[in-house]
């Protein structure tokens, strides 16, 4: 089943989009093959188009297909695949499921569930990291709503509910005073009851200005562990990240160590296997703190890879197949700046709202220093089932500020159209003074950049624009008939190679 | 020709007038200038104003634009007119339906016909992209119809309530 080198012949994909495509790059790249899963929504997606291949495995629906971990594990085993890779989002850090591809004799490409299960549950993953000698934001872990109350009086307000199974902004209220402590605990008990099984809360003092800056970490399963250095992922709209680099501009060499060895500490410490990410608050005057790790591939690796030269799926796969690390710490070095923007389907003109649809027409820049882990090309569907990441442009530069200057060329030369996207939020904030600066932190969009930025997607467009779109009616420019061209002209060149087929075939 | 496009919150009137060789006076809200335009290959349109060339890049998705101009791309949706035109988007003078602000999956429908409703009152739920959006009554008032269920998917810009105005 094993290739000499003890590497999979076969892998399957848990996931769709921009990195199930990524995966089976690597896998590609690996001469593994790669199993494409997809729902009844996504037939022929790219992802599907890029694998090997293809299972559907059911309805549009994530939780009959991508998330029904029956059928991925049967899926699998159909395919003779011997791991599975779940990328991010849906089962990546699923504890049942991890273990359910372990019972199934599968190996399941991240840590052991015990140690998904551990960083799942929040105030888990904070004692750990107190008992690994980790700084953690003050707070206080347990108790019913009095004692919270209590200890929120201990630390003072602000302070942050945030669901024990909750992560990544999910589930997370900011408490400004005493007096909405009471209403604001029990909301947020009942929203974690309903959206994550379980109504436990806890409680986080709120840092003004902080950054948020995170480690990757890979640990070999018995207590090696190296890092990869650290990224910076503070410019943030409703907690979801938008931008992310490597290295962070907040960041000074002794900063670095400090970070890196807390990071690697705690990857020790819990027997670590794969690829991790610790998770930290910078505060403004220096100190960091804890905040939590995720068992999992990060959307943001590429930046990680840009600057070491390193194929983080790649190690992945190694610590999976082999149970060994391919990299020692020495070998691990960085060289340059990069920095990643996601393309989301959502309209920033209207208040972020998701989009769905089809993307007509998709066009990437290229350059050397460029690239883009896209989950779509042009003609492809964006159906409304699931997380609006479309792509992903990474630009890379010698220092910050040509990275940055190579961004937004980028992000100018990027097209995406026929849905609606956020690219030009993004034009506009690599344009923005303080990113520019590295002046930011975690609220900055919102409080400082958000209401510049709706007037600029409010102002009317240019005559110009109203003039090609009324001349493109005259003109036939309007979709339908040349739709049904392209598609005449498609289906002859299949006619004509029809001929060329052999007759076995057939 | 005349056509109206949706900008954002406003509609903008649009009228072009060959006057041959390739030449256009176009006018935008009362606006006129003249431009001269050529088709080229895949959805691009040359325009020439006295201010120099253009490349216009358009590309259809029903009755939405998407207008590339250089670098700067811009979102225009051709209103049909008439009667049964749709002149707004989300909330509608009173009398009007509420439409989904996109296109998603209806989680909650949380009115009935007939129902007395205050503003603000949440009225439908629909989920994309893993995001929640609620439809809130714009006004106080009385359900009239709901098209909406639960479990349905729905495009943007579909009724899925119409509410009267209440008058005692």
């Amino acid at each position: 089943m094993f290739s000499p080198a003890g590497m999979f012949s076969k892998v399957l994909i848990a996931n769709r989009g921009e990195i199930a495509c990524r995966i089976a790059r690597t896998l590609r790249e690996m001469k593994v093959r790669s199993v494409a899963v997809c729902s009844e929504a996504d037939r022929g997606a790219m992802h599907t188009r890029v694998s090997d291949e293809v299972r559907v495995i059911g309805p549009a629906e994530p939780r009959v297909s991508y998330l029904n971990v029956d059928a991925l594990i049967a899926a699998a085993k159909a395919s003779g695949a011997q791991a599975i890779h779940p990328g991010y989002g849906f089962l990546a850090e699923n504890t049942a499921f991890a273990s359910a591809v372990e019972d199934a004799g599968l190996t399941f490409i991240g840590p052991a569930p015990e140690q998904v299960r551990a960083m799942g549950d929040k105030r888990a993953a904070r004692a750990l990291a107190i008992e690994a000698g980790l700084p953690v934001v003050p707070g206080a872990e347990g108790g019913d709503g009095a004692a919270l109350a209590r200890e929120a009086d201990r630390i003072g307000f602000p302070v942050i509910v945030k669901a024990a199974l909750g992560g990544g902004g999910k589930g997370m209220r900011i408490v400004e005073d005493r007096g909405a402590l009471d209403e604001a605990l029990a909301s947020a008990m009942r929203v974690a009851a309903s959206a994550f099984g379980d109504g436990a809360v806890y409680l986080e003092k709120r840092l003004a200005h902080a950054r948020h800056i995170e480690v990757q970490v890979a640990g070999d399963g018995t207590g090696e562990a190296i890092h990869l250095f650290e990224r910076e992922c503070s410019l943030q709209r409703r907690h979801q990240k938008v931008i992310e680099e490597t290295p962070s501009p907040a960041v000074d060499e002794p900063l670095r160590a400090r970070l890196t060895e807390a990071a690697v500490a705690l990857a020790r410490a819990i027997r670590y296997r794969g690829l991790g990410t610790v998770e930290f608050l910078l505060a403004p005057d220096g100190a960091f703190y804890f905040l939590e790790m995720n068992t999992r591939l990060q959307v943001e690796h590429p930046v990680t890879e840009s600057i070491t030269g390193l194929d983080l799926v790649q190690l992945q796969l190694e610590v999976a197949a082999s149970g060994r690390l391919a990299c020692r710490q020495a070998d691990v070095t960085r060289r340059g700046h990069a920095i990643e923007a996601r393309v989301y389907a959502e309209d920033p003109a209207r208040n972020f709202l998701p989009q769905a649809g089809t993307a007509v027409k998709v066009r990437w820049p290229a350059a050397p220093d460029l690239r883009v882990d896209a989950g779509i090309e042009s003609g492809d569907a964006v159906p409304v089932h699931y997380d609006p990441i479309l792509a992903k442009v990474i630009v890379a530069g010698e220092t910050r500020a040509e990275a940055l200057e190579r961004l937004v060329r980028a992000l100018d030369e990027s097209v995406v159209h026929g849905v609606t996207t956020n690219l030009p939020f993004l034009r506009a904030l690599a344009r923005a003074r303080e990113v520019e600066r590295g002046t930011i932190d975690t609220e900055w969009i919102e409080r400082d950049f958000l209401a510049g930025f709706a007037a600029l997607a409010s102002a009317p467009a240019p005559e110009l624009a109203l003039a090609a779109a009324a001349l493109g009616e005259l003109f036939g420019l309007n979709g339908a008939p040349q739709g049904k061209a392209g598609r005449q002209r498609q289906s002859n060149v299949f006619a004509a190679l029809g001929r060329w087929r052999h007759p076995g075939l057939d | 020709m005349r056509s109206e496009w949706r900008d954002g919150d406003r509609v903008r009137m649009v009228e072009v007038a060959a006057e041959g060789g390739g030449r256009y006076r176009v006018t935008v809200d009362g606006a006129p200038f003249g431009v001269t335009a050529a088709r080229l290959a895949d959805g691009r349109l040359s325009l020439t104003t006295d201010q120099g060339v253009t490349i216009a890049e358009l590309t259809a998705a029903g009755a939405r634009r998407f207008v590339r101009l250089g670098t700067l791309d811009f979102v225009l949706d051709r209103e049909t007119g008439g009667a049964g035109g749709r002149k707004a988007r989300g909330p509608r003078a009173p009398g009007g339906g509420l439409e989904s602000p996109m296109p998603g999956v209806v989680t909650r429908v949380m009115v009935a016909v007939g129902e007395l409703v205050e503003k603000g009152q949440p009225l439908v739920a629909l989920e994309a992209m893993k995001m929640e959006h609620v439809i809130r009554a714009p006004r106080d008032g009385r359900i009239r119809s709901v098209a909406a269920t639960a479990g349905q998917m729905v495009n943007g810009g579909v009724p899925l309530v119409e509410m009267d105005e209440e008058t005692g």
